[in-house]
């Protein structure tokens, strides 16, 4: 079988998948786990340590990469998947550390460590790493052996080694990566593992490949079968519809590239990727102003073939953005974002969010209040905003310590300072990631123009603007017909200027609010879903959107604001407050495949003008409309979604309806 | 300066090099049977109707000032022949009517133009002047080219090149690219196809390359009209005799601006005329480049 073979057989495996199926054997041992002993100090380790060495380790014969979960239907859909342990993800582990050390050097640190400390805590977690690390160790042996029993040497001898032991060669690198990754994704359970700056960390390895002669097909190759991996574990439908029982279960995995120090890896990665073409990992380019043109123009010829596969960042913002909030030099050098295009701390930090009910509060202090200025009602809007976000702090407390134990145990060994105090993240984490999500920036711009232009300049008394929405503007048609008429936001004019006012404002009433301080604080434009779960329980806004409607999505105009083309809306977008943020967020959507060198040009350009982040997609409406009635069709096609890919015909009516509802250029 | 603008649309990749902003001039000598934007042929403003749009609201009756539309019997007319498309009948949220045209001065035209300037610098890229034809209003497109000049923006221009010779010569000096559309070769077939015959048109274009002018022809494929193998054989050759033919763009036919005909109460003449698929359209392509080393592509 020659490479690329393989690799078709490994995607088609992929889709051939069942979305109903469950980690079947990791259910079934945890379904009748004893839990009489579950305040024992080491119950989750050897809980761990026992289902660890319970499991099969399945090979297919076009496996690249070893590791792979069996699935089955679940014996009971309740309790599915079992929460018993779990892990936590949303992380980006310090994979360059465990490829230099392996386990045991990890090991060792911790003994160090417990012995320097001396405390009961310290001990314990000493003991607890010990039984987890030498369960995986036993488990990679057993994978070991059955990759000697199937007559795969290469595969034996790096099993036989990794994770336990340093990485010897870019193969065992990425088995080790891959065999950490599985385990706490589909056996501990968790999703949202990010892999990194992997350019950098596995560039070692490429240059030694490279000195004993082989060939860049080879790499890619071989990159392309540890890339199809993540596809394996996460199912193909997206969050929060038809799940598969699994707890990596959409399951958005990151692959970062730094444009600023490319290398040939980074473009090996890229070219690895588009053999693939599936919707994960995502391929997010940091790209630097100090960037090679060669490199940007590889990235951008890249995104005409990845598409919804792949985004760009504005690294030299981010790094700035990094700078100010104080974090340390070799931080700042990293932008990490992870999921979401959500703001990460590489190796530091557990990724946390928390999506502000911006538009519900904007509403709330319009309806329940009078003011006679503009300045007035943002007064008590930034103070509404500031109340919640407090709230939210208020009410998020550190988890118990059992939580962490049985959440954390296996990526606190890979999380910088845990190793070190012997303690459990995120008790041990000298830094948490803390991004605010404030959605819906348009439709709060847009509705503060129509405010500010038909009561607090114009002539609608406020009283019966606010009776209008409260009643869906029934029997208000010429003032609904009015509000829709005012400028929206995305079309490069004047009034952009309440959006920017709008966003300046989300951001001080966030800060305002009393953070801890070793808090990166991180608003962001960005909504999730948020704008058609929410959007249904709000009433009508005055830049005429309808009650129960969905709000502006993500840093998007409100769908079909956008009149002027793609330049006005990124003229328009880069006038937002972006430096202030982290996060990204604008998916452009093309309705035809669009050349390399335009797509440079348009990125280029709205980051020297202050923009963040872009990702794209390539959407052929009657492609869309031919799926949603013939799905068999389709089951590859993808689109951009928020920061990530899915699949088409796996989303819900709503969001298909979504994607088809989006301006394309 | 004032002219009367259809359009001006952002982000355009096919109007030259680079991202563009083209700047449509309204109003064109030539009236060809397969034009896919009729709303640009006559200068003056106008109204463009859609009975199946309009939900008989009654507004445009009271707000229009000269009786244009009329409600009888719950039914709406509208009188073309009395309108002066004021834009008084139209509101927000109206699909039913759309006004074609807009008086605009070239400093506002070009306000919004260089807008886009870090694009264009970033691309390559520019302002096309487009219409309808942009050498009927002369004056104003040569005042627009003078600004884009000022500003070091690049400047094309899409013509069908038929205007008085000092016309053509007084514009060239300030253009930087020609998109020159060549229709048909026949002179008999170019009248009965555009209303106008092709001999000033060729004069033009023998004269922009004397004049070293970047030139591409650009070249519309009609089935059953100028798809015809002498049609193909004559563009090549045009392309071989000039010396700054850059490359050929072949414009397959498509039939997106039909609907308008019917809000313009025109008749569609090409209404039983089929685009040309994929296949068909590379056959043009390879029947063309079979004859010159000038590159043809479809844009």
């Amino acid at each position: 079988m020659t490479d690329l073979e393989r690799l078709e057989q490994l995607k088609n495996k992929i889709f051939d998948q069942s979305n109903e199926h469950c980690f079947v054997e990791r259910e079934r041992f945890l379904a009748t786990y004893p839990t009489d002993r579950i305040n024992d100090s080491d119950y989750y380790a050897r809980l761990f340590a026992d289902m660890l060495d319970s499991v099969s380790t399945p090979i297919n014969e076009c496996d690249v990469i070893l590791g792979r979960v069996i699935e089955g239907e679940p014996e009971s859909r309740e309790n599915c998947p079992n929460r018993l342990i779990f892990a936590k993800g949303h992380l980006c582990p310090d994979y360059a550390k465990l490829l230099r050390l392996g386990y045991r050097g990890i090991l060792e640190e911790i003994r160090a460590n417990a012995a320097r400390l001396g405390t009961e805590k310290a001990k314990s977690y000493e003991k607890n790493a010990e039984i987890v690390i030498h369960a995986i160790n036993r488990y990679a042996k057993r994978y070991a052996e059955a990759a000697k029993q199937c007559g795969r040497q290469k595969e034996y001898e790096a099993l036989s080694r990794v994770p336990f032991e340093p990485a010897y060669d870019l193969y065992s690198a990425l088995q080790s990566i891959w065999l950490v990754h599985m385990v706490a994704s589909c056996y501990m359970g968790s999703r949202d593992y990010a892999f990194g700056y992997m350019d950098e960390y596995l560039y070692p390895f490429y240059e030694q490949e490279k000195q004993n002669g082989t060939t860049d097909e080879t790499i890619r190759n071989l990159l392309a079968g540890f890339l199809i991996k993540p596809n394996e574990i996460c199912g193909r439908h997206p969050h929060n519809y038809r799940q598969k029982p699994v707890l990596s279960q959409a399951s958005k995995q990151y692959v970062l590239l730094d444009g600023g120090r490319a290398n040939e890896l980074s473009v090996l990665i890229l070219e690895a990727g588009k053999i693939n073409l599936t919707a994960q990992p995502i391929y997010t380019v940091m790209l630097d102003e100090n960037a090679s043109s060669a490199f940007t123009a590889t990235v951008f010829e890249a995104m005409t073939v990845l598409t919804d596969k792949m985004q760009v960042f504005n690294a030299s913002q981010m790094k700035r953005f990094l700078k100010d909030k104080g974090l340390p030099r070799d931080l700042c050098e990293h932008p990490t974002v992870s999921a979401c295009c959500t703001f990460d701390i590489e190796r530091h930090a557990i990724r946390e969010e928390f999506y502000l009910p911006t538009v519900a509060v904007f509403c709330k202090t319009l309806f329940e209040n009078k003011f006679d200025t503009l300045d007035g009602f943002l007064a008590a809007f930034a103070k509404g905003i500031t109340a919640e976000c407090q709230q939210y702090i208020d009410e998020t407390h550190a988890p118990d310590y059992d939580f962490a134990r049985k959440a954390f145990l296996l990526d606190s060994l890979l999380l910088e300072g845990c190793n070190e105090a012997c303690e459990y993240a995120p008790y041990a984490l000298k830094l948490r990631a803390k991004n605010i999500f404030l959605p819906g920036i348009a439709t709060l711009g847009d509705s503060l123009c129509a405010l500010d232009t038909l009561v607090f300049r114009g002539e609608v008394p406020y009283d019966t603007f606010v009776t209008a929405l409260k009643q869906d503007f029934a029997g208000y048609d010429d003032l609904y017909e009015r509000a829709c008429a005012c400028q929206k936001f995305g079309n490069d004019t004047e009034e952009d200027r309440y959006t920017v006012q709008m966003a300046t404002l989300l951001i001080d009433a966030v800060e305002a609010a009393t953070h801890e301080r070793n808090e990166i604080v991180a608003p962001s434009f960005y909504s999730l879903e948020r704008e058609n779960v929410w959007g249904p329980e709000l009433p009508a806004t005055p830049d005429g959107r309808r009650a129960g409607c969905p709000f502006s999505e993500n840093q998007s105009a409100s769908y079909g604001a956008d009149q002027n083309g793609i330049t006005a809306l990124l003229r328009s977008l880069s006038k937002l407050p972006f430096a202030r943020t982290a996060a990204g967020g604008l998916n452009l959507t093309f309705s035809c495949d669009q050349r390399p060198e335009i797509l440079q040009a348009l990125v280029k350009t709205y980051f020297e003008g202050g923009g963040k982040h872009v990702g794209i997609s390539v959407i052929n409406r009657d492609t869309l409309l031919d799926a949603m009635k013939h799905p068999e069709k389709y089951r590859s096609l993808t689109v951009r979604l928020y920061g990530f890919s899915e699949y088409f015909i796996s989303l819900p009516d709503w969001q298909q309806q979504a994607v088809l509802n989006r301006t394309a250029y | 300066m004032q002219g009367t603008v259809l359009n001006i649309q952002r982000f355009c990749t096919s109007d030259g090099p680079g991202i563009r902003t083209t700047v449509f001039l309204k109003g064109c000598p030539l009236t060809c049977l397969w034009c896919h934007n009729p709303e640009s042929q006559r200068r003056k403003p106008e109204l463009l109707y859609s009975p199946t749009e309009c939900v008989s609201c009654g507004r445009c009756t009271s707000a229009c000032p000269r009786g244009c539309h009329q409600q009888k019997n719950g039914q709406h007319t509208f009188d073309r022949s009395v309108c002066v498309a004021c834009g008084a009948c139209r509101f927000p949220l109206c699909k039913a009517i759309e006004l074609s045209g807009k008086t605009m001065s070239a400093k506002e035209v070009f306000d919004e133009v260089v807008k886009d300037a870090a694009f264009y610098r970033n691309s390559g890229g520019g302002m096309t002047l487009s219409g309808g034809e942009p050498l009927l209003q002369a004056d104003f497109a040569i005042e627009l080219l003078g600004l884009a000049r000022e500003a070091g923006i690049h400047k094309a221009i899409e013509t069908c090149g038929y205007a008085p010779r000092k016309v053509v010569a007084s514009i060239a000096e300030l253009v930087d690219l020609f998109l020159f559309d060549y229709k048909e070769s026949d002179p008999e077939r170019h009248r009965r196809f555009t209303g106008v015959d092709n001999a000033q048109i060729l004069e033009n274009l023998t004269l922009l390359d004397d004049m070293k002018k970047s030139i591409v022809l650009r070249c519309p494929i009609i089935p059953d009209y100028n798809d015809r193998d002498d049609h193909f054989a004559s563009i090549a050759a045009l392309a071989n005799r000039l010396s700054h033919v850059t490359e050929i763009q072949i414009e397959p036919y498509h039939d997106f601006g039909k609907t308008k005909y019917a809000k313009l109460e025109r008749a569609y003449a090409l209404s039983d005329v089929l685009p040309a698929d994929r296949e068909v359209a590379r056959r043009y392509v390879s029947a063309i480049q079979a004859r010159t080393d000038t590159p043809v592509r479809i844009p």
